[in-house]
């Protein structure tokens, strides 16, 4: 275990390295520089203002001297200061984290909850009217795009719930009511296509198990059909579901970013798009760094996941 | 004994708990009054003598800043900062009077030489300021003494009151000082600069000692920076926003159907114009200039992008209703097809091939796409180039385009819109025009102070421009602000300015 634990390891710095690369490149390859842009429509700056201000950002040096300048300070958690607003990029990141993290926390915890019961539902009553209609909505729901849906809850909620704020973010720790009041339309929006997605994963899975030999063994033994479903088979579909779990999350930290635009949220989506848009490139760099870290370690996570419920792994 | 004392004992805990519950709900009542400002994105800085985007301009001007005059409702000018002003009998010498005690947000006393350093500033090299041509004018900054600057020209300058509306005052330390206005804005408004959370919102508070007493009667103004216009059409309805300035004509319309909410419109200074790059073929050809204004169709524009809302453009707006001329008088506004073609067959343009610049704004978009089959009409091939907002401003500086959609923002003074765009070398002639006879009335237009005989010079200015000049100017919108009834006294202006909140009045 050991060593499996350092091999991940190893992988997740390899991963962060290239990715970090990649992004730094990629944010360079997009036409429009952050200088110019920064100067705005102001026609009468000249060439000389402009390479100064480049010369001050370390912008004028070749792009592999930044790129050895910015990864050797990000090892040591200096990822620099913000073009525009001259904070340090740690700083803005952190005040923006926490909505992101709550929000993908709390459509984690609702999307994937909810699906293993839904899952074993559809598994277990196959064919009937029911599971027909679960499943009709469960396509339905995966086949919409989370920040439709949030628009439209938007509209629904503002007609039918006037008065109620539904908009941006307040912290948990100062009103925790304002705080999940604020979260129950993006979390929706999140985390439907996630619990679609899920449950019909589990349904497969489960089906599968259910005609399995060790299931048969079971019901011949005379264990009961909830003891059949929940114990036996649900433990063997489980593995399938927390890979996919984990890549689920992994999507929703990118559907976060739309539903933030939406719901005005600050967290990293729009600090990223913004960043983006004004070419603020170590904000950019280090709000993708942190993201694909993110992704990462959820992998990671999963992957030591299969040790707590896959005794194969265990073993090896 | 003891059970008296106690019950006293339980009174006087009763009634230590009811006051402080009945203090709780107090402060929960009259807690502070702070408006919710939505609009679409953050700015890129807020240095009055460097910004230029609107949604710089509409959170600082006339709330944080304020310039020695002030535009009025109805586009005229009054006192601003200033409480009066003298004017020699030869125009060439004006004298301002400021107020005694007025004091900048940082305590500092608002004194001459704040205003020379910030005329200075403005005119500066080094500060590059985009509104440097609206005081070029100006040869002369005396400060004749705490109260009192003295401004001298060589010439006389009609528009200078309404252009030193537009100069903010800032502290003297400022005048070299190119970057801490851009963050954190000081100035003499009723509304000072408290915090600016990036990707979230600025908030802007109650500056206690402003120079009217009582005033403003707003505890504080929020600028929230929300993406998506069905969010702020949302938010305005459930109260989490009581104002959305400057909407597209789309939500005004859905805005207006909601009880909770007043749509308020008036004639926009700004428009929305298709402009030419006159140093590339064929554009460079006055004829294929007015060829390209016979092929538009103003009206089908309006009706098509803009959704019925707003009027034809001519180069001024009807707001400035003594100087504007109506746009019958420009022969090249009314469609034909025919002789559009004869005129680029003259100038050689037949089947040219021309791309659009478009601004990334939903009614840009949609106004290129109507022009591009208009213009389809005259056997001009359009190809629409869709840039992100970073580039099209680069290319639009760096004159990189054959032709752009793109909206503007007006002046309240011929003066001050024309001779920044259209005088050869002016600060946003992107165009790169250059017409002898154009600049020979735009210089003589500022040096006359008779209202009669400028109107002459601008109407001429006008018509030449109306078909031949760089821009074909398309349409006027309406400027549409929602506003919700909880908000009382707030007043659109014609310049999108956010002036009126300096009454505005919020309840429950």
């Amino acid at each position: 275990m050991k060593a499996y634990v350092l091999k991940r390891l190893i992988d997740l710095g390899i991963v962060l390295l290239g990715m970090s690369l990649l992004v730094f490149l990629m944010i360079r390859l997009i036409p429009g520089d952050a200088v110019a842009i920064m100067l705005g429509a102001n026609s009468e700056i000249t060439d000389a203002g402009l390479n100064e201000l480049r010369a001050r950002l370390g912008l004028d040096q070749p792009i592999l001297v930044q790129y050895w300048s910015w990864i050797t300070h990000a090892v040591v958690g200096d990822f620099g200061t913000s073009i525009w607003t001259g904070r340090p990029v740690a700083t803005e990141i952190a005040a923006n984290l926490w909505p992101t993290l709550e929000l993908t926390f709390l459509s984690v915890l609702v999307g994937g909850t909810l699906s293993i019961p839904l899952g074993c539902f559809m598994a277990s009553n196959r064919g009937s009217l029911s599971e027909v209609v679960t499943r009709l909505v469960t396509i339905t729901g995966l086949t919409i795009p989370s920040f439709w849906l949030g628009i439209v809850a938007l509209f629904i909620a503002a007609k039918y719930l006037p008065g109620v704020s539904l908009l941006g973010y307040v912290p948990f720790s100062e009103d925790p009511l304002g705080n999940l009041q604020r979260m129950i339309l993006p979390v929706i929006a999140l985390s439907l296509p996630m619990l679609a997605n899920l449950s019909r994963l589990v349904r497969s899975a489960m089906l599968d198990a259910l005609n399995q030999d060790y299931t048969r063994t079971a019901k011949a033994k005379g264990a009961s059909r909830r003891r059949v479903i929940y114990k036996h088979a649900l433990s063997n579909a489980l593995i399938p579901f927390v890979t996919s779990l984990g890549v689920s999350t992994g999507y929703l930290l990118g559907g976060a970013i739309v539903i933030e635009q939406v719901f005005a949220i600050p967290g990293l989506g729009r600090l990223v798009l913004g960043a983006i848009a004004e070419r603020n490139y170590p904000l950019v760099q280090a709000t993708i760094l942190v993201m694909a870290t993110g992704f990462v370690l959820i992998n990671f996570v999963v992957d030591m996941l299969y040790f707590a419920i896959d005794p194969r792994v265990r073993d090896e | 004994m003891t059970s008296i004392r106690y019950q006293r004992k339980s009174l006087k805990l009763a009634f230590m708990t009811m006051a402080t519950l009945a203090s709780v709900s107090l402060a929960g009542q009259i807690q502070a009054a702070t408006l919710e400002v939505a609009i679409d994105s953050s700015p890129a800085g807020l240095d009055p003598h460097l910004i230029t985007a609107f949604n710089s301009v509409v959170i600082v001007q006339s709330t944080v800043y304020e310039g020695l005059t002030a535009v009025q409702q109805d586009l005229s000018i009054g006192a601003g900062l200033a409480s009066s002003w003298t004017v020699s009998d030869d125009s060439l010498t004006y004298e301002f009077t400021l107020p005694v005690g007025a004091t900048f947000h940082d305590g500092s006393s608002v004194d001459a030489e704040d205003v020379a350093a910030s005329l200075r500033r403005v005119q500066s090299a080094d500060i590059a300021s985009p509104l440097a041509s609206r005081v070029s004018p100006i040869t002369g900054i005396t400060v004749v003494d705490a109260q009192t600057i003295r401004l001298s020209l060589d010439e006389p300058f009609a528009a200078i009151l309404s252009s030193l509306a537009g100069i903010a005052i800032v502290p003297s330390e400022m005048e070299t000082d190119k970057e801490g206005l851009q963050q954190t804005p000081v100035g003499t408004g009723p509304f000072m600069f408290d915090s600016w959370k990036p990707n979230s919102h600025i908030s802007l508070v109650k500056f206690n000692d402003y120079r009217v007493d009582g005033l403003p009667t707003l505890d504080g103004v929020n600028v929230n920076f929300v993406p998506e216009s069905a969010t702020r059409q949302v938010g305005i309805g459930g109260g989490d926003y009581h104002l959305l300035p400057g909407i597209d004509p789309a939500t005004a319309l859905q805005l207006a159907a909601n009880p909770m909410v007043t749509v308020q419109q008036t004639q926009n200074v700004s428009y929305t114009l298709l402009g030419m790059n006159t140093t590339r073929a064929p554009l460079d050809n006055a004829k294929t200039r007015q060829a390209i204004n016979m092929l538009l169709n103003r009206e089908e524009i309006i009706a098509g992008a803009l959704f019925g809302s707003g009027v034809p453009a001519g180069p001024l707006s009807p707001a400035l209703a003594t100087w504007a001329l109506d746009t019958s008088e420009f022969a090249c506004y009314e469609r034909d097809v025919e002789s559009a073609k004869a005129l680029l067959k003259e100038a050689g343009a037949e089947g040219a091939k021309i791309s659009i610049l478009v601004l990334p704004r939903q009614d840009a978009k949609d106004i290129a796409q109507v022009i591009q089959q208009q213009l389809a009409a005259g056997g001009i091939e359009v190809e629409l180039q869709n840039k992100e907002i970073g580039e099209f401003v680069q290319d639009w500086k760096g004159s990189n385009f054959d032709m752009f959609v793109s909206a503007n923002g007006g002046n309240p003074d011929p003066d001050g819109y024309f001779y920044r765009t259209f005088r050869s070398g002016g600060s946003t002639n992107v165009f790169k025009y250059s017409d002898s006879e154009i600049d020979g009335w735009l210089d003589e237009g500022r040096k006359l102070t008779d209202p009669a005989a400028r109107k002459v010079v601008y109407d001429q200015v006008q018509r030449k421009l109306a078909c031949e000049g760089p821009i074909a100017h398309l349409a006027y919108g309406n400027l549409s602000t929602a506003v919700s009834n909880k908000v009382g006294g707030f007043e659109i202006y014609s310049n999108g300015r956010l002036s009126s909140l300096l009454n505005a009045t919020l309840s429950d």
